[in-house]
């Protein structure tokens, strides 16, 4: 384990895109502790991220922006003031996560940045796709908690609570290597197993530290919400989630973002879904549109069809909430 | 407080409200050690020179082994011993113990961990894997026992004549209910250190049968029985899946052998939910018929039994109830997976969910109440009131839809459902109990059984602490140690019913002792003498008192020993109980919350009621997590259990945890004591599934009630 003191440091100590170090950055450690426990990756080095000063801060500036740093962790982000009055959808969505002991120690950068909880890719004996082999044993095989929008040819289910959240926000994110610096929305930053490398569910490089999350100031009279429903409430992922921000006119909607969360390879922004109710009341026909927009193009596996009325369930539940 | 009857008179439990230790709330012994983390675990013992084992478990269940090689295990740093326990040539039966292919010790776990992933393995996996019952039945399916996949279990009754009792019924329901392989999941891994010097040696297993346990460890380490000590203060849970000390305490034996060190052999949490046993899963189809008068008339059952390479367990229907007319085929269907072992109430949570699924899906075709057609096909009066209590204390009486359920409207809906539950939880000869006093006013009580967590060594102290009218306090309870007089093993519920009676002829003879002594002190017959308050003094005359202190120094410079054992007549088995849940479905999301259970238990003379509430408690909250939550998954074509760790193979937490009300059955008189813990874990289930049918008439025929088959269901009725 080494302790870098800056992100460049860390950077030079991470492989580059043609190899080179064995290396894994290391924040609160609450997912890759798992997966090299689980012998899923084995990295000579760890390059603890939380000697890097400067990374744990929850910033708002004069024009009512809000950067978070990758270390600051799950409970904080909870609990900040202005993040529990002005964007409750990110406090729900951190309060959701795992269990308290968690999430006082996981980070939100490690939280963007964990990997896929599918059984199989958990299973170290099956050489699946996302491990570098050539079959998706969840397509034909035990797919309870698969993937319904994106899936193909691996049908993981991005694990992340705050990426829906976030991606709903139009939250964008600083990505840093010792020779470089570049912003991509957070959106843009989740990729499909159909957009190409398989083995990673971003677009970091393999030098890159996401260094932090930035929130652009939301229009006024937002309303958020994040509805994430839980098999087992004492601490679970989401076996299927929403991200809702409803921006509301004399009672018609003016603007709307809805993300989907547990049903995808990424968080599933449903651009249809929005465009579908602009100018809308919300009603129960309003709600139904929503609800069928958001689903188009949902295709089930043996095991997994629930995850459409459970959806739709919670789409309602969420627009109730707001409306 | 003890007056009568007098010591030479045959022991009697005293009048219980005459009690002062008994039949009251107590807080345990072992409490503060327990919380504050001194207590040590079999997986806690350290002991000088001690080297760490871990074994080589293959994941899949069948296959052919061409090489195991540990000759890289024995090159990692720290690696004292690595052997093949399977090698080249032979074959993997099942998923389980059978496939313990190697074992490695070494100075730390970490290397020993290291050292099993350096063991080489060349196998070829067999096709097909053999994990789900449809593999097993299906006609071209390899055998997997001597006596094939199917093994018919027991037949009786009449299936034609039960067929034509169903034809005259006013309603038949058809049904098949499904239960999943449940496990015990305790928080100790099964596991044990075995010291041994070539000679004797001392054990440390984490089980729940100490005295038992000396003659496994002897077999293994071939020494005789006298020279095995075994030592288990404090487990972690055996729920009956710890009875054997299993491969695991085989091959810790093997080791100890070998090196002649200290060996720590603990499975690894993936490895006990692989061959560390399991509550067999079932599915029973069932037909049964009532009439318009609330007689349940008719039941047909084939049922099978999912136990893995076990016979699986499952009461013969009908179960509890009454039915005249009744027939049964239950069958063993094997698969190549771990067999199942004693789980609290064998068989019992199975035949309950389908049963009381069963009753009350003909309560609701025949539109009676669900509580009114349960009494009226239950003979004991005991359930009659039992139900009685539940049903008032969850308020059905109050509850808008008794006779029909609710309706899947897009709401979030209420329901209550009931079940209830035997046990037979008898006692056994097999305790002896020592109770020592000294000059100095000490006093303990010892035997060498073990505290699962049901609070068996406080009552161990209590009993003669009530003997004596002292405070529990003054009384010390030594258990865990088979050097103590012996202990039957805690299975079946028969804790209490057997070491009690033998604790309470300890103390009754401990008594009678102590007052042959104290008698010419005090200038009185030994049989007028009043043991109350820490003190003893001629029975009517107070003013006369010697403190106790003063008592124990008649017993003179030797200690006054006194042994007691086992009297049939101080326990009485048989139980009953009856449960009741409420709960609240969203019907749009199928988001189940438990609002509340209750649950009533009957069981003699309540020794400590805050333990058995405790039980009660534990009970409720076992079934909950079954009913809702847990599930064991296979990949039916790799053959591997997909959910072999505390995250997959989901537990209630906290956060699931409803209100619950324990309540002691106080109008059972029975002057006699028994054994309960079992019986508290058997409805619980079935009341949530009944209560989801009552809320909005979903009928879940499967466990678990999990989220994708309740909305699945829900949305085909929106
Ligand atoms: C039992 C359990 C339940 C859980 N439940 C939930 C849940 O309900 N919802 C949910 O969203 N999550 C859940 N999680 C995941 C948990 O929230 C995340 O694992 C945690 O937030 C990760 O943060 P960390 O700091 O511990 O990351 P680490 O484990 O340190 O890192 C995770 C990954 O991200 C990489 N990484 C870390 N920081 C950075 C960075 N700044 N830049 C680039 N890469 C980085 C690491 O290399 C590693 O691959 C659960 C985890 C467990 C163990």
């Amino acid at each position: 384990m080494v302790l870098p003191t800056s992100v460049e440091e860390a950077s030079r100590l991470l492989p580059t895109a043609e190899g080179g170090a064995s290396a894994k950055l290391l924040a609160g450690g609450q997912d890759l502790l798992t997966e090299l426990k689980e012998h899923l990756v084995e990295p000579d080095t760890l390059v603890n991220l939380k000697s890097v000063p400067g990374l744990d801060t929850i910033e708002w500036n004069e024009a009512g922006e809000l950067t978070i740093g990758a270390l600051v962790t799950l409970t904080d982000l909870e609990e900040e003031a202005g993040v529990v009055e002005k964007l409750p959808i990110l406090s729900e969505a951190a309060a959701s996560i795992a269990s308290a002991q968690i999430r006082s120690v996981g980070t939100v950068g490690g939280n963007l940045n964990q990997r896929p909880r599918c059984w199989y890719y958990r299973a170290e004996h099956a050489p699946c796709l996302k491990k570098g082999g050539s079959e998706c044993y969840a397509f034909e095989g035990r797919n309870k908690y698969n993937a319904i929008l994106g899936g193909g040819p691996s049908y993981i289910v991005h694990p992340s609570d705050l990426a829906p959240a976030l991606v709903a926000l139009g939250a964008k994110v600083t990505l840093k290597s010792h020779s470089t610096s570049r912003q991509l929305l957070l959106e843009d930053f989740y990729t499909l197993p159909s957009d190409g490398d398989i083995l990673t569910e971003t677009r970091l490089k393999p030098d890159e530290v996401l260094t932090h999350v930035h929130i652009p100031k939301q229009r006024a009279g937002m309303r958020s919400t994040y509805l994430k429903f839980k098999e087992r409430a004492s601490y679970d992922f989401a076996l299927s989630s929403v991200a809702l921000c409803l921006w509301l006119d004399q009672g018609q909607i003016t603007r709307t973002r809805i993300v989907l969360g547990g049903v995808a390879p990424k968080p599933w922004r449903t651009v249809k879904g929005e465009q579908a109710i602009l100018g809308k009341r919300v009603d129960a026909r309003t709600i139904e549109m929503a609800r069928e927009a958001c689903l188009d193009g949902a295709v089930t596996l043996s095991e997994n069809g629930f995850k459409i009325p459970l959806t739709k369930g919670l789409l309602t539940r969420a627009f109730q909430k707001l409306a | 407080m003890a007056t009568t009857p007098s010591p030479q008179d045959k022991v009697a439990w005293e009048p219980r409200d005459e009690m002062t230790v008994l039949n009251k709330d107590a807080r345990r012994l072992d409490g503060p050690v327990k919380v504050t983390g001194r207590a040590v675990y079999p997986h806690d013992v350290r002991l000088p020179n001690m080297v760490y084992a871990r074994l080589l478990v293959h994941p899949a269940p069948r296959s052919k082994l061409t090489r195991v090689d540990v000759e890289p295990a024995r090159q990692v740093p720290g690696v004292v011993y690595a052997e093949v326990l399977k090698s080249g040539g032979e074959e993997v039966l099942y998923q389980g113990d059978d496939a313990v292919l190697a074992v490695v010790a070494a100075e730390t776990p970490e290397a020993a961990e290291d050292g099993v992933r350096a063991v080489v393995v060349e196998l070829e996996e067999l096709w097909p894997p053999m994990v789900t019952p449809e593999q097993a039945l299906a006609d071209d399916s390899p055998k997997i026992t001597e006596n094939g996949n199917v093994v018919v279990a027991g037949t009786r009754g009449d299936q034609a004549e039960v067929e034509a009792t169903l034809g005259r019924c006013d309603a038949v329901v058809e049904a098949s209910y499904s239960l999943p392989v449940q496990h015990h999941a305790c928080l100790e891994t099964h596991g044990c250190v075995v010291d041994f010097d070539g000679e004797k040696a001392t054990t440390y297993p984490s089980t729940q049968m100490v005295t038992g346990s000396t003659g496994m460890f002897a077999r293994e380490l071939g020494i005789s029985r006298s020279d095995v000590r075994v030592l288990t203060p404090y487990m972690g849970g055996g729920f009956g899946a710890k009875f054997g000390i299993g491969k695991e305490g085989a091959v810790a034996s093997e080791v100890a052998k070998a090196l002649m060190r200290p060996v720590h052999l603990m499975l690894t949490r993936p490895q006990e939910f692989l061959m560390a046993g399991n509550r067999s899963g079932s599915k029973q189809v069932m037909k049964g018929g009532a009439t318009k008068d609330g007689v349940f008339q008719a039941l047909y059952v084939e049922a099978d039994k999912h136990g893995g390479m076990g016979r699986g367990s499952l009461p013969t229907p009908p179960y509890i109830y009454d039915v005249a007319s009744n027939a049964s085929t239950i069958r063993q269907v094997h698969t190549a997976t771990d067999a199942n072992r004693a789980m609290r109430a064998p068989g019992h949570p199975q035949a309950s969910f389908a049963m009381e699924s069963m009753v009350d899906e003909l309560s609701y075709a025949i539109g009676m109440d669900p509580v009114e057609f349960r009494k009226k096909n239950l003979s004991s009066e005991v359930y009659h009131r039992q139900l009685d209590r539940v049903a008032k204390e969850i308020g059905w009486a109050e509850h808008e839809h008794r006779t029909e359920p609710g309706k899947v409207d897009g709401n979030v809906r209420v329901g209550i459902g009931f079940g209830v539950s035997t046990w037979g939880s008898g006692g056994r000869p097999g305790c002896k109990c020592e109770v020592r006093i000294e000059a100095d006013g000490s006093i303990r009580s010892s035997v060498g059984t073990q505290d699962l967590g049901t609070g068996s060594r406080t009552y161990v102290a209590s009993i003669v602490a009530e003997e004596f009218g002292l405070e529990l306090s003054q009384v010390e309870a030594r258990i865990g140690d088979s050097d103590l007089p012996p202990s039957v093993g805690s299975g079946g519920s028969v804790t209490t019913g057997s070491l009690a009676p033998a604790v309470k002829d300890a103390a009754h003879n401990a008594r009678v002792a102590l007052c042959d002594k104290v008698a010419p002190v005090l200038e009185c017959d030994p049989d007028e003498l009043t043991w109350q308050g820490g003190k003893v003094y001629p029975t009517g005359e107070p003013d006369r008192a010697l403190t106790w202190k003063e008592a124990c120094a008649t017993v003179g410079s030797d200690p006054l020993v006194a042994m007691g054992e086992f009297q049939p007549h101080l326990h009485q088995g048989r139980v009953h109980g009856a449960q009741a849940a409420k709960i609240s479905v969203d019907t749009l999301t199928g988001e189940i919350k438990v609002l509340k259970m209750v649950t009533i238990q009957d069981q003699g003379i309540p020794l400590i009621r805050s333990a058995l509430r405790s039980q009660i408690n534990g009970g409720m909250v076992q079934a909950l997590s079954y009913g809702l939550l847990e599930q064991r998954v296979h990949d039916a074509d790799l053959g591997y259990m997909l959910t072999a760790n505390l995250e997959d193979y989901k537990i209630a937490g906290v956060q699931e945890i409803p209100e619950m009300v324990a309540i002691i059955d106080d109008d059972d008189t029975r002057q006699t004591v028994c054994g309960m813990a079992e019986a508290t874990c058997i409805p619980g289930h079935a009341a949530i599934a009944n209560a989801l049918y009552n809320a909005c008439g979903v009928r879940i025929r499967d466990l678990p009630l999990s989220a994708d088959r309740v909305v699945t269901e829900l949305a085909k009725r929106i």
